[in-house]
């Protein structure tokens, strides 16, 4: 394979889907114009260094896509800590963690409230920024970290880091070019894989620290046996998704094995609601609560908990039907485009 | 290996800043003749206006979505290539952007002029 071509299929992993074929074109008829005229110049063919050193002038394929990626975000204090490319996938990791915490802590606040827990407007704002600080510093530390390796890394594009198998992969890519590309975007599997770390963790220190979950409430209320018999199999429902997301990363053309996993997993995560879904008790007052309104807590909490159950459900059942119509898209089109060649 | 000073990384950056803001009319201007981005690269650095293709390319992308450019896929010695040139909209907008260029030209000479 051609350094140009290694270059061109390391640049079109991070390009917008939409236009990739139009810049990877473009960007390949304008190395190679460029190589033609310095071939015709020195009166000989081009070496494969000289070729690198054509490249390498170009910046790193990471630099080379952001120009075309459309959120121009960045996240910076001094130094940029992330870049236009992953700052997309930072905003949606944060977001969705940061929506399903504040969903929670509301659902906590909505609970004492309704037990007649005096709640002032400073305690829940002091909660919330608490909440926003710890999950704004975990997602920015980790997609800090896989900026900088990112960064540190920028000729992982030459010879050296390519094997052949994956040298066999990136040549069917680049004839497939003017076809309709459809694979996993390999950002998309980051951002599982950097979402699911911050979610493990996030679930781990939830046994420690059940303040992250119950705010206020963490001395009056806890966990009730329940969770403590569907965390093994929720964590291995995560882990599965992160395998199977590092798999795709590798192989982002393996886009019928996301959908029957996609599938697996939602699946799996509607069983687990199930299960949770009939147990009448999530949460029970603390032992050792002091307080005479423990129980009175944990019965309003544990009154209003099947609503969220059922909403879960509800969007778990759509995911898997949209999973389906995926899965059958996606199988149409890979039969149809292998009956083609 | 050199070493750059302060003044030198304030100068580049001051440099810089200062191209990025005539690009526009730079392309804008050499494109009333079709070109692909090869040779628009290779005339703008032939008279002193050097751009990189992490810049130049991205450029054209927004200067036709704007609706300032028009392009096509044509094929040339063989190969396709991509060709651009000025749309009548884009000719509006240049003439309008070279008449501020002018005044602000105007206006900075007399102000150097002290």
């Amino acid at each position: 394979m051609q350094p140009l071509d290694r270059y061109l299929n390391n640049l079109s992993k991070l390009l917008p889907v939409a236009q990739r074929e139009d810049i990877l074109r473009e960007l390949s008829e304008d190395v190679r114009s460029e190589m033609e005229d310095k071939q015709a110049g020195l009166g000989r063919t081009l070496t494969e260094e000289e070729q690198y050193e054509i490249l390498k002038r170009r910046g790193n394929p990471l630099q080379v896509a952001a120009g075309y990626t459309s959120n121009k975000g960045t996240f910076a204090f001094g130094p940029q800590w992330i870049g236009p490319v992953l700052f997309p996938f930072y905003v949606r990791v944060l977001t969705f963690n940061l929506g399903l915490t504040f969903l929670i802590l509301g659902g906590i606040f909505a609970a004492l409230s309704l037990s007649g827990q005096p709640i002032s407007f400073s305690y829940i704002v002091s909660n919330a920024l608490l909440q926003l600080f710890i999950q704004l510093t975990a997602v920015t530390a980790v997609f800090s970290l896989v900026e900088k390796h990112l960064s540190r890394h920028p000729d992982h594009w030459n010879r050296q880091a390519v094997n052949i198998e994956v040298e066999k992969e990136v040549e069917r890519i680049l004839r497939d070019i003017p076809k309709k590309i459809r694979e996993v975007s390999r950002f998309e599997s980051l951002s599982i894989l950097v979402a699911s770390t911050v979610g493990l963790m996030w679930m781990q220190a939830l046994w420690t620290h059940p303040f992250f979950v119950f705010g206020p409430a963490a001395s009056l209320i806890q966990f009730g046996p329940i969770w403590h018999r569907i965390y093994m199999p929720t964590v291995a429902i995560i882990l599965a998704s992160m395998l199977r997301a590092a798999i795709n990363l590798a192989r982002p053309d393996w886009v019928l094995f996301r959908n029957v996993a996609a599938l697996v997993f939602e699946a799996a995560s509607l069983a687990i609601i199930y299960v949770l879904m009939f147990s009448g008790s999530w949460v029970v007052p603390v032992p050792t609560a002091n307080s005479a309104s423990a129980p009175h807590i944990a019965q309003v909490v544990n009154q209003w908990m099947p609503y969220g159950f059922w909403a879960a459900a509800v969007i778990s059942i759509f995911q898997i039907i949209k999973n389906l119509i995926t899965l059958y898209k996606n199988w149409r089109w890979g039969s149809s485009a292998s009956s083609n060649q | 290996m050199t070493h750059s000073s302060p003044n030198n990384d304030l100068f580049e950056n001051l440099r810089l800043e200062l191209r990025r803001g005539s690009l526009v009319l730079a392309v804008l201007a050499a494109l009333r003749k079709e070109q692909y981005g090869y040779t628009l690269r290779k005339a703008l650095a032939d008279l002193g206006m050097a751009i990189d293709e992490g810049t130049l390319y991205p450029l054209l992308r927004r200067l036709e979505s704007q609706g300032l450019l028009l392009s096509e896929w044509r094929e040339e010695e063989k190969r396709n290539k991509r060709f651009y040139k000025l749309s009548p909209v884009g000719e509006q907008v240049l003439g309008q952007l070279l008449a501020e260029w002018k005044s602000i030209d105007s206006s900075l000479t007399e102000i150097v002029k002290g």
